[in-house]
């Protein structure tokens, strides 16, 4: 890795590109937090339910410590966390909604977490040295969801919710990987300056983890890159998460409880 | 025969200065030196190796979590991590250090830095926390 890089050293135009990053990971944590503790109680098991328990943990600590990276921008992490509207959210747009069932729970640990774990690999080899200092704890946790996420992957692809979680993974996977690899112009910049790897070379860390995984069910790892509909601002399709979502990120209902 | 019920009083066996949250291990604090340390440095250590982690009664020294400390003109500054970026005890350790230290009257205040690098593994815990582990029954791999 070549020489550290801070914030203040980006041109003004890596600096956006680089806020628009960390705000579409710590979105995504955030919201696939939600999603995941949604299926404590509603899970296939009692020990898969707490697994989901501890997994929902896990990104809302990883979320915390993106979203803190916005110190360095001169911003209130915490503002950030619970002023947002709903459309200012950068999220993966597979987690706008809550999860239908138990085969989308699992799309979203394959698809959508492990894009973002795929993303955050290239994030924290880069030159960007908060990334280099806090996502290698980040990404020894994921090591456990994405260990959940194929097995469960592979007991379904054997039994009769084969044909649901595969439609699931369809769902999930083009916005998914528009989102993680858009292709555009701020992903290229953060390229150029040593922040992340090429859109490629993520795609391909993508699929050397899943791509046979999603063969065995016939779906192949390849995208376009992000559509005329992509909004570059945001780094992500069009869209945004429901209002009881963002509700929930913010913690509007206890608004007047907050204590720090 | 009557039977006498004798209840704790809500700060039994915690020093005086301790008002906030109640940590276990907090009645196992030594009092504060009546003497500032020849050696503030290593007098930091001593009473890190008081704090326990709220979860496993093992210290935050022999856990592994503190990672550097030094203290200048009275300030303290303590280098420490977690064992999960989710910790859900990290305030209350946050508040142990400071209150363990804050009682010390060579210390004016304490500075605490979060940090992440190396990520903490049960690598990090000493053979001395491995033992009391041991003998609490918990397996440290």
């Amino acid at each position: 890795m070549s020489e550290p890089l801070s914030v203040d050293a980006l041109t003004d135009s890596q600096r956006t590109a680089l806020r628009r990053l960390i705000l579409r990971l710590a979105d995504t944590k955030r919201l696939l937090g939600i999603r995941f503790s949604d299926w404590l109680l509603g899970a296939p098991s009692i020990e898969t339910g707490i697994a989901a328990s501890s997994m929902a943990q896990d990104e809302w600590g990883h979320a915390r410590l993106l979203y803190s990276m916005l110190k360095s921008f001169g911003e209130d992490p915490v503002e950030v966390e619970r002023d947002r509207a709903r459309e200012a959210y950068a999220n993966a747009p597979a987690v706008d909604h809550e999860f239908a069932d138990w085969a989308e729970v699992v799309a979203g640990m394959v698809v959508v977490d492990g894009a973002m774990t795929a993303l955050l690999a290239g994030f924290a080899e880069g030159r960007f040295e908060l990334a280099s200092n806090r996502i290698p704890k980040m990404l020894g946790e994921e090591e456990f969801h994405r260990d959940m996420g194929l097995a469960w992957l592979r007991s379904l692809a054997g039994s009769a919710g084969r044909g649901r979680v595969t439609e699931a993974i369809r769902a999930f996977l083009p916005g998914t990987l528009a989102w993680m690899a858009p292709g555009d112009d701020a992903e290229a910049e953060l390229a150029e300056a040593g922040v992340i790897p090429s859109g490629a070379e993520t795609l391909e860390r993508f699929r050397s983890v899943y791509g046979e995984a999603f063969q065995a069910l016939g779906v192949s790892i390849e995208t376009s890159g992000a559509g005329d509909d992509f909004d570059a601002a945001r780094g992500r399709g069009p869209g945004a998460p429901d209002e009881e979502t963002v509700e929930r990120a913010r913690g509007d209902r206890n608004r007047a409880l907050f204590v720090e | 025969m009557g039977i006498t019920v004798r209840m704790p009083t809500l700060d039994a066996g915690l020093p005086a200065h301790v008002s906030i949250h109640k940590s276990g291990g907090r009645d196992l604090w030594s009092e504060p030196m009546t003497v500032p340390p020849a050696d503030p440095g290593a007098a930091v250590v001593e009473c890190l190796k008081e704090v326990l982690d709220p979860e496993i009664p093992i210290s935050l020294v022999d856990l592994g979590l503190i990672y550097g400390t030094s203290i200048e003109e009275g300030v303290v500054t303590v280098q420490l991590t977690f064992t999960a970026t989710a910790c859900p005890c990290m305030e209350f350790i946050k508040e142990d250090i400071r209150d363990r230290l804050e009682q010390e009257s060579w210390v004016s205040g304490v500075r605490l830095e979060e940090v992440w690098d190396p990520p903490w593994t049960t690598a990090r815990i000493t053979p001395q926390g491995r033992e009391r582990l041991r003998q609490l029954g918990v397996g440290a791999v």
